[in-house]
């Protein structure tokens, strides 16, 4: 007993001692810590241009033409107004003086002329294919002469893949800019980066620019802001339970009871840019028939998923868009709703009957369908929940799981996969044409749909329209048709959520943009 | 010894060539590839052609293992297709977190294993004991992904006194220290006690006794000392382990390290970078068991004898 008293008091008192000294330590006045959206994590690269995956600090060190707010209307940024020509051949932007870079370089006219350009040939071409050339008006002005009319300019404009750099730093970096450093004209400079872990920014003092969707024009309220990657979901909610951060740029559903439980964080719930969706392969049997395609999508119970999984946030998904795009607003006889009856109706004048065990089939063979899934609780439970209900009209289905990036190849065999839930993050109606393009199957055109009306809708939708108003009534048109073609199930549109810690951060009570970035941000206060 | 060395290292080089390939051979033959992490979702096929053939991957696997290990021979570790950065900086950032960590909890694990199996031994059957070997119990048995947690949720979130994550602090460094640590002390624990029993049934023991020696004396001075050999044993089986055995803590606590490089590189099928993490995971544990056996060999004239 006495070999182990004096050490163990030793241990006692250390512990102690260390108690009252090792406590994490607050952030500094005006320094905040938030932790990124899961989905950005790992993105290796802060260059607008060649990236394919950004972070929201991307938007934090560029500033782009043009920003959206959460109505997705645009706004001014570096460019003040524009307009298009009647025949959507060109565009004119009258551009924001007395901005400057983060090495000190002035924005102008010459800058669009060297930046867009640039995209030529890069990972990101697509966002200013149809640009022909830039034409400088004036040291404030710059006119696009366009290829062919492209109403979704703004929209590309307004995506952190068009943030502008410094051409003299992006020239004098190569390869390496992004990596090593990173140079724009936004609210924050970069310090230091490092890949999955996380990104220093510090305050740019000269910024005076900010859009009009915030209140504080410049500079940002926030002196130094790190953004930290953490992957596991309970590290990140204990993180900032314990101060140790002071914001979560995204929170699992599972997690807003207990952050609602703590007085001393807030969760805030915005309308969401993400949908779950069961695409369905129509090159393969049993889907061949659109019988069993529609009587699958119909046996999907949206609000059971909703109200079970999700506790009644969110919302249903009827279509394949996020609900706040004006291309998700169809003739609404095409929205799909769960329908147990007619999906039961539908595969009996299938030829699938009732079999044993409940489950269905046709000249002895009964109706299994494997259903894949990605690893992840949110994707595994409503895949769990969607074989419970296919089972519910007589559909056996097997469900596999395998890792995103595994699973993207295996669609690519083309053959191997019927059924399978996935979800996307996006607020363009172009969706339609990457899911659904008789180019792209197997991945992302997991549906294998091939359909010549289709292509032809597709088509117009994606380059025939001249003004907004036209690509919105031609993707109307294309998503009503995939629509009733069932190619896929729609499931569930989550929330966008986030949490603060009330006594570190004042955040403003409406939240501008599609998402918590630069144009809230601008507005936060460390208390 | 030096002869003893040489042939070590020169059988180190077949082991080096087959675990180079099996390392390359497992990340190109599970599904995906770095493309789909470059180009956007709505890429052309033609996109997509152009840059599988820009990083060679059209070219037959054997081909690209070759090239890459004549890269690697030539001190050359390529670079990150997703990441865009030569590989041998991204380790060169990674590494030393990985060895403070990995350093760190296996020196917790030596000492507190030998001390409380050295206690379980000189106290056997008493509360001591019973103590310690509850504690080899747990630290077998508990997933060092939960006991992780476990650990946040008590010194971090019930009682403040760590941080629950990062690596701003030394004091970060603390509960991942735990956690990897306390799975090595049941290891070293378990090891030293058996041993010390088993040296305590030898004659000389006995002598020792009949000498009149206290038995505190005699388990501490001299039936610790004999029993070291095998511990020496375990721990330089672990050494390798150092680099390579926090991958999974390394997530848990959001901290820097191999680790975390691996598991992003893999999420996005970075091929050079997760066969150069796994290549240098690999070398650590070869280069482990080199060094134990060194050790063992200098600890023990009879395996000195036996080199001869």
């Amino acid at each position: 007993m006495t070999v182990l008293t004096r050490p163990l008091k030793v241990l006692m008192l250390a512990m102690a001692s260390a108690s009252a000294t090792i406590a994490v330590t607050p952030a500094a006045a005006q320094d905040a810590v938030f932790v990124i959206n899961a989905r950005e994590a790992g993105s290796p690269t802060y260059n607008p241009i060649k990236g394919t995956k950004l972070n929201v600090g991307n938007n934090l060190i560029f500033d782009r033409m043009v920003v959206q707010d959460a109505d997705q209307s645009f706004h001014g940024q570096l460019a003040t107004s524009w307009e298009s020509s009647a025949d959507g051949m060109s565009w004119t932007f009258k551009l924001r003086k007395g901005v400057k870079f983060h090495d000190g370089e002035p924005f102008n006219a010459k800058v669009i002329e060297w930046w867009l350009p640039k995209y030529k040939g890069t990972e990101n071409a697509f966002m200013t294919d149809a640009i022909d050339k830039v034409v400088i008006v004036d040291d404030h002005t710059v006119k696009l002469m366009m290829k062919n009319p492209d109403p979704s300019l703004l929209l590309n404009m307004a995506t952190s893949f068009m943030g502008i750099p410094s051409p003299k730093s992006y020239e004098a970096l190569g390869d390496k800019f992004g990596v090593t450093a990173a140079v724009g004209s936004g609210p924050f400079k970069l310090e230091s980066f490092t890949i999955g872990q996380q990104t220093k920014l510090v305050r740019n003092d000269d910024y005076r620019w900010a859009s009009a969707l915030s209140s504080n024009q410049g500079p940002a309220k926030i002196k130094r802001l790190t953004l930290r990657e953490i992957a596991e979901e309970s590290t990140a909610f204990l993180e900032l339970k314990t101060g140790g951060v002071d914001m979560l740029l995204s929170v699992p559903t599972d997690f807003m009871p207990r952050i609602e439980a703590e007085k001393s964080l807030k969760a805030v719930v915005m309308p969401g840019t993400e949908v779950f969706y069961m695409p369905i392969n129509t090159s393969v049997a049993p889907f061949t028939d659109i019988k069993v395609r529609e009587a699958v999508a119909l046996a999907v119970n949206q609000k059971e998923i909703q109200m079970s999984l999700f506790g009644g946030l969110g919302a249903v998904a009827n279509n394949f868009l996020v609900s706040s795009l004006q291309e998700s607003k169809i003739n609404p006889k095409f929205n799909i709703s769960y329908n147990p009856e007619r999906a039961k109706k539908l595969l009996d004048e299938a030829g699938w009957a009732v079999g044993s065990g409940g489950i269905r089939a046709k000249a002895g063979t009964p109706l299994t369908v494997k259903l894949w899934t990605q690893n992840g609780t949110q994707f595994k439970r409503v895949t769990e929940v969607i074989q419970a209900q296919l089972k519910a009209i007589g559909v056996n289905a097997e469900i596999t799981v395998q890792d995103p990036a595994s699973i993207n190849a295996m669609y690519k065999k083309k053959t191997d996969h019927q059924l399978a839930v996935r979800a996307y993050d996006y607020t363009n109606a172009d969706i339609l044409d990457w899911f659904f393009s008789g180019a792209r199957l197997g991945y992302p055109n997991v549906s294998m749909w091939n359909d010549a009306k289709a292509e032809e809708l597709n088509a117009k939708a994606m380059k025939g329209s001249r003004t907004w108003e036209e690509r919105v009534a031609s993707f109307k048109v294309y998503h009503e048709y995939v629509m009733s073609q069932f190619v896929f199930a729609p499931i569930y549109q989550p929330t966008q959520s986030f949490a603060y810690s009330q006594a570190r951060l004042k955040v403003p009570d409406t939240i501008r943009g599609i998402k918590m970035a630069t144009q809230t941000i601008m507005d936060i206060e460390v208390k | 010894m030096l002869v003893y060395l040489i042939r070590r290292l020169l059988l180190l080089l077949p082991v080096f060539l087959a675990v180079s390939m099996v390392v390359f051979m497992i990340i190109h033959l599970v599904p995906g590839d770095p493309i789909d992490n470059m180009v956007q979702i709505g890429a052309s096929p033609q996109q997509r052609a152009i840059l599988v053939a820009r990083y060679g991957l059209d070219q037959p696997l054997l081909v690209q293992y070759g090239v890459w290990l004549r890269n690697m021979l030539g001190g050359d570790m390529g670079d990150a297709i997703v990441m865009r950065q030569p590989v041998i900086d991204l380790i060169a950032e990674n590494l030393p977190h990985s060895l403070r960590l990995g350093g760190l909890a296996f020196l917790f694990s030596t000492i507190v294993g030998i001390t409380t199996g050295a206690l379980a031994a000189v106290y056997k059957d008493s509360w001591i004991d019973r103590s310690v070997m509850t504690l080899i119990l747990l630290g077998s048995t508990l997933p060092s992904f939960w006991l992780g947690l476990l650990l946040i949720l008590l010194f971090a979130v019930q009682l403040e006194w760590f941080p629950v994550s990062g690596a701003r602090t030394w004091t970060a460094l603390v509960l991942p220290v735990l956690t990897i640590g306390l799975h090595g002390v049941a290891l070293v624990s378990r090891v030293t006690r058996a041993a010390m029993l088993d040296v305590g049934r030898r004659d000389f023991v006995l002598m020792l006794h009949a000498k009149g020696l206290s038995h505190r004396r005699i388990q501490l001075q001299h039936v610790l000392r004999h029993a070291l050999l095998p511990v020496a044993t375990i721990l330089s089986l672990r050494i390798g382990w150092i680099v390579g055995g926090a991958v999974t803590i390394e997530f848990v606590f959001a901290r820097p390290g191999l680790g975390s490089l691996l598991i992003t590189s893999l999420a996005q099928r970075d091929y050079p970078v997760v066969q150069g993490c796994l290549l240098m995971l690999a070398m650590a544990v070869m280069l482990g068991t080199l060094l134990g056996d060194l050790v063992q060999a200098a600890m023990d004239p009879r395996i000195r004898e036996q080199l001869r």
